[in-house]
């Protein structure tokens, strides 16, 4: 339903989006993950049609944005992340207005207004002016809007910013209930929620993509697991015992309460050092107080990927900097 | 045509709810109002010729609240309100023409700005009772000078468009449409005067006659004539300012 390709998007001489490519099929709910400013807005602008790309295609529907952008904007509903009101309608108003602007006919209007009212959960405010209901119901109002002229495709720009836990509960229960008849792109920078939501995740950082596939395979082939490990003995004798642990690199152990040091062990991908380390620590005659391994969070492998990138590329521009400052 | 409709309709009942609609309106009759009482008092007093009465009502100073500070006033918002609270971006994001937009905002203006004219129609046929002038007035000159004053403020309305889409301050709009509303109604005949001999060149002088809206106004449109160059002057006008608002609007999309 949506497919990108070498779509790039200066800003002058700012580059917010780097030659990225993905394909999204009918029905998937992808969640588009980065940090802030890495080109997730843009990038859904130019899906959009608000932006044009700089080079490279996007096609929407089957319709190219830049060619066909009416006919690619008629099968979108958009919810920008800025949810934009005008103060003075009332909510039914408004999304009357937008669905006549929609081309959604006279006839089946009132309909098609209830059903998104519904469906977006807030059927008890449509009597009330735009600018007076609160935030959420706000954000709420702009889903119902994307929602009104019933659209194959939906892009929610960071639909749960600046909301509370329980409105964001409630707006991931919406896009859940939107994956059967939808196929929905899903902005946020916050993990947790894309992985809860989405059965696919597309991570752009820097303007570039990342990574793409399902949270748990990101995870998987991603961030290493890791051994926590506490004995009751000195940190000496414990890092003694763990020294050429097959498998592992192990940080400096730490002393703890009442006679215990612990250490943290990362362990390479598929390495199972428990047998080995059990060994070991009878050996030593180190008591193990607790022993647990843990599997890495889709935050960590997150983090792992954009901040690395990051460092990488402040070392490039200050080579870069330095070889200009030379020459 | 039909997002320019759904625009017009919205955008015409965003006039009807807002404050600002309703001081201007409120000026404009109270001004005129008192205005009118003494222009009829005068020519009822001397024995005046009265058919030289609507003509004259053109002159007054509430005709120049109505052209030169309304039009911005109305249109500050169509655009530049749009940009400031980000909504511009679910406007053009909708299957619609970025020129149905623009139509469907500038039929508004003007349709609120024509039923801001209306009832100073029936102010005059009040005048045409009892203590004031107790005769017939002629019409005719007045359904000329409203599609004058009709063209006029179209085009007016249609540069406060492309102001408003400049930028995303509402009162620099409003002041950017003031300036070039003021500047249309003063410079020409000023700048013809200070030409001097360079002034009689033919083409300069055709262009000063052109652009010298007040004059031909009285010249033509309150003396009961439409003129079709006249009419071909405002209508691509108006075609002009509303093409620069697709061009500014359009610029989003080449940075």
């Amino acid at each position: 339903m949506i497919a990108v390709t070498d779509l790039t998007k200066r800003y002058g001489p700012f580059l917010a989006v780097d030659r990225i490519s993905f394909e999204i099929a009918r029905g998937q709910v992808v969640g588009f993950l980065g940090p802030n400013g890495a080109g997730k807005t843009t990038t859904i602008r130019v899906l959009t049609g608000y932006h044009p790309a700089s080079s490279g295609r996007a096609v929407v529907a089957g319709h190219d944005v830049a060619t066909a952008s009416l006919e690619a904007r008629r099968h979108l509903g958009y919810l920008p992340q800025e949810v934009p009101i005008y103060p003075d309608l009332r909510v039914v108003e408004y999304l009357r207005y937008r669905a006549a602007l929609k081309g959604v006919p006279a006839k089946l209007r009132r309909a098609a207004v209830e059903r998104a009212m519904a469906k977006a959960g807030i059927a008890d405010v449509g009597r009330k002016l735009v600018g007076h209901v609160s935030h959420g119901y706000r954000q709420r109002v702009g889903l119902a809007d994307a929602l009104v002229a019933n659209p194959p495709i939906l892009i929610l720009d960071e639909p749960t910013s600046g909301l509370d836990p329980n409105q964001r509960r409630r707006i991931k229960q919406v896009v859940r209930e939107l994956a059967d008849e939808h196929t929905v792109l899903f902005s946020s920078h916050i993990l947790s929620e894309v992985a809860e939501v989405s059965s696919r995740i597309l991570v752009i950082h820097r303007g570039r993509l990342r990574a793409d596939g399902p949270p748990h395979e990101l995870v998987a082939q991603g961030a290493k697991r890791r051994l926590l490990l506490t004995v009751h003995g000195t940190p000496a004798a414990l890092a003694a015992a763990l020294v050429g642990l097959p498998g592992s690199e192990a940080s400096p152990p730490t002393a703890g309460a009442d006679g215990t040091c612990s250490v943290a062990l990362s362990l390479e991908r598929g390495a199972d050092p428990t047998a080995e380390l059990g060994r070991r620590l009878l050996a030593a005659g180190l008591p193990v107080h607790e022993l647990r391994i843990v599997l890495p969070t889709l935050e960590e492998y997150f983090h792992s990927i954009t901040e690395g990138g990051d460092a990488a590329e402040e070392a490039a521009v200050q080579a870069t900097a330095a070889t200009g400052a030379l020459s | 045509m039909n997002g320019a409709l759904v625009t017009f309709k919205k955008e015409l009942l965003s006039y009807f709810v807002s404050p600002v609609s309703w001081i201007v309106a409120i000026l404009f009759y109270w001004w005129r109002g008192f205005e009118l009482r003494g222009l009829t008092t005068y020519y009822a007093y001397y024995r005046l010729d009265q058919e030289l009465l609507a003509p004259q009502t053109y002159g007054l100073g509430s005709t120049f609240l109505m052209v030169i500070l309304v039009p911005g006033l109305l249109t500050m918002r169509s655009f530049a309100e749009e940009r400031r609270t980000g909504s511009i971006e679910t406007l053009l994001t909708a299957p619609v023409r970025d020129g149905e937009v623009i139509l469907g905002k500038w039929a508004a203006a003007a349709a609120f700005y024509a039923l801001l004219w209306l009832p100073s129609v029936l102010l005059l046929h009040v005048l045409e009772y009892g203590p004031f002038l107790a005769t017939d007035l002629s019409f005719g000159p007045v359904v000329a000078a409203y599609v004058g004053m009709f063209l006029l403020s179209g085009m007016l309305l249609a540069f406060g468009c492309f102001a408003s889409s400049l930028t995303d301050n509402v009162l620099l709009a409003a002041l950017l449409t003031i300036m070039f509303d003021y500047g249309l109604l003063t410079l020409p005949s000023q700048i013809g005067a200070q030409l001097g001999e360079w002034g009689q060149n033919y083409y300069v002088r055709e262009l000063l006659d052109k652009l010298d809206v007040m004059r031909n106004f009285s010249e033509w449109f309150a003396r009961g004539l439409i003129d079709t160059s006249q009419v071909a002057f405002y209508v691509g006008g108006i075609a002009f300012f509303l093409s620069l608002t697709g061009i500014s609007l359009a610029s989003r999309r080449i940075a």
